[in-house]
């Protein structure tokens, strides 16, 4: 297939097509509708099914049950509709059903505005809902990263029987770029048959019923420790992470995730023309957290700086990798407001000559 | 082109009315003629015209849009102004329609003051996107916007690309199913535009038999498409 001009939101939704999903069940936000809009087009197109439903709490309980019969399901919302269906996921760790939910996060809190933000990190990379239980966390960068990682996405969430996030800045659903479509896609695991999918009982083997109730205290204690187990194998296996001149000499490594990466990247690139020596770690997995690679990079600098649309929630998780090992700095615009690559540039001028103070208590 | 009092601009969603529209009034004011550009787009909720409100407010383009907090939101806003400007042949007005039919509705909302002001109805193709991949899908899309702005296409602007990635043959393979279009509607293919820099794009398309509108991008986010000039390290994906 001829590499196609798309908006973040329809490479998302093609990539969802193309991984084998066929029912989509959401409901209309800014800035995220153009994915209900295209995948509305195209279901029908390759006999699947979309249904908007009367709310995200409906459409968050419809992927559950949708889940439960082992067909891939999808959903996206953005940020106060990703809130409003928090119960379900945590129903779905709980029952340990296989989803996709795209966030396009918009500017919160409450309704907040319709301008890109990363402020739902904490949401999603923490849990979100109530109980022990972790989501993996992708965050694209790119128009194609974005439809790449739906589509890996709907690899892990099988593989894990666990919901997984893509988790993109309103600017990732609508932005335009090339996006090509690999007819030669590889799953990247061995998925084996969904034979805990409730389907129909012919009396040939145990009922499977989902369920995420458990009234017995010490069977519900086991079934928390293998999901712990579980998220243990996930922080082991599925680490992803992206540096740009970590090979070279660097006085300040920046941490940036998603597009504020590519403002970032802008920046390093003005900053090294005039012998400002800056690199970037970007995670692409937010759950797994890269503290490794990240502990690694940051002993190479004299300080980091995290960039972030929000008010500095990826901060913590920097904190605890770089351990007191380096100074933190943070730069973050919030309100829907973008970081510009001037605006990264002189903060790491600022950290660089003295004039930025350290995060001390984040 | 732009050459009417009334020029709107119509097409796909995405593909690229808003660029045409801000470069077509930034080149009539740059002629001297006081214009107006009229942000419509009631369907895309980020890089719409009023976002380079300042830029062209410094190129002495007047922008009618939804201003303040409502500028920012996701509503369907026509203010008042345009019916007025519409009927106002002191100025050439330009007007940005938001995508497909459902965009070219609040045109239709439009039509008693437009129909006797003899609008450039313009049409822009890029045959890259997904749901106009070929000559078929876009005539049946131009038509229901012509249903839905109860005004017919009377010219084509062939704006097929990949932003960065552009080639002549690209341009070139885009012209050529423009004008099948443009054959099929009883239209001319006015201008084949290629953003402005990709000078070898240009040359290839060169002799088109039509003008080449050179675009400047305008409205787009704060960075570029990443260059692989910064050496890259780490695992894109660990699998053991």
């Amino acid at each position: 297939m001829a590499k196609k001009l798309m908006k973040g939101c329809e490479a998302i939704g093609e990539a969802a097509i193309r991984a084998g999903c066929k029912l989509f069940f959401g409901y209309p936000i800014t800035p995220q509708n153009e994915i209900p809009e295209y995948l509305s087009h195209r279901l029908p197109q390759v006999g699947g099914t979309f249904v908007q439903a009367e709310s995200e709490v409906a459409a968050s309980n419809m992927i559950y049950g949708a889940a439960g019969t082992g067909e891939r399901v999808f959903t996206s919302s953005s940020s106060p509709g990703i809130s409003l269906m928090q119960e379900a996921v945590s129903y779905l760790a709980g029952a340990e059903l296989p989803v996709v939910i795209v966030n396009i996060m918009r500017a919160g809190p409450g309704l907040g505005g319709i301008l890109p933000s990363q402020a739902d990190y904490f949401q999603a990379t923490k849990g979100g809902g109530h109980g022990d239980y972790n989501t993996l966390v992708l965050a694209p960068w790119s128009v194609q990263e974005a439809a790449d990682l739906v589509a890996d996405a709907f690899d892990l969430a099988d593989y894990y029987r666990n919901p997984v996030y893509v988790l993109g800045d309103g600017l990732i659903g609508q932005m335009m770029e090339p996006v090509l479509f690999r007819e030669d896609r590889k799953p990247l695991k061995d998925l084996p048959p969904k034979a805990w999918a409730s389907t129909g009982w012919k009396g040939d083997r145990p009922r499977a019923v989902i369920n995420s109730l458990y009234l017995d205290a010490d069977t519900l204690e086991r079934h928390n420790q293998d999901l712990q187990a579980k998220y243990a194998t996930m922080r082991r296996d599925e680490v992803r992470w992206q540096g740009y001149g970590l090979d070279e000499d660097y006085d300040v490594l920046i941490v940036a995730y998603g597009t504020v990466a590519r403002v970032c990247l802008t920046a390093v690139e003005e900053l090294r023309e005039e012998g400002v020596k800056a690199a970037i770690l970007r995670p692409i997995t937010l759950y797994p957290f890269p503290y490794e690679a990240l502990r690694q990079a940051a002993s190479k600098a004299r300080a980091v700086l995290v960039v972030e649309l929000s008010a500095g929630q990826m901060v913590q998780d920097v904190q605890l990798a770089v351990a007191g090992a380096r100074p933190i700095h943070f730069h973050g615009r919030t309100g829907g407001n973008l970081v510009s690559p001037d605006e990264a540039a002189a903060k790491v001028r600022e950290v660089l000559d003295g004039r930025s103070q350290e995060v001390r208590d984040a | 082109m732009f050459e009417r009092r009334i020029t709107i601009v119509v097409g796909h969603f995405g593909s690229g009315k808003t660029e045409i529209a801000v470069n077509g009034a930034v080149r009539i004011a740059e002629g001297g003629v006081p214009v107006s550009l009229i942000d419509l787009d009631v369907v895309k909720p980020y890089f719409r015209t009023r976002e380079a409100r300042e830029l062209l407010c410094g190129l002495k383009v007047e922008v009618v849009a939804p201003d303040g907090e409502n500028a920012t939101a996701d509503l369907p806003i026509v203010l008042p102004r345009v019916r007025t400007l519409c009927r106002d042949t002191s100025r050439k007005v330009v007007v940005d329609a938001g995508g497909d039919d459902t965009g070219a509705r609040v045109l239709g909302s439009l039509s008693d003051v437009l129909a006797g002001q003899d609008p450039d109805l313009l049409l822009v193709l890029n045959f890259r996107r997904p749901f106009t991949p070929d000559v078929r899908s876009a005539v049946a899309m131009a038509r229901e916007i012509e249903a839905a702005a109860r005004l017919k296409v009377t010219g084509i602007v062939s704006n097929t690309h990949l932003m960065a990635e552009t080639t002549a043959d690209i341009v070139r393979d885009g012209l050529r199913m423009a004008r099948e279009v443009a054959d099929v509607l009883g239209v001319q293919v006015r201008a084949v535009a290629v953003e402005e820099g990709l000078g070898r794009v240009i040359a290839a398309a060169e002799g088109p038999g039509c003008e080449v509108f050179p675009l400047r991008r305008i409205v787009q986010p704060p960075f570029g498409t990443p260059r692989l000039g910064v050496p890259r390290s780490g695992p894109l994906f660990v699998l053991r």
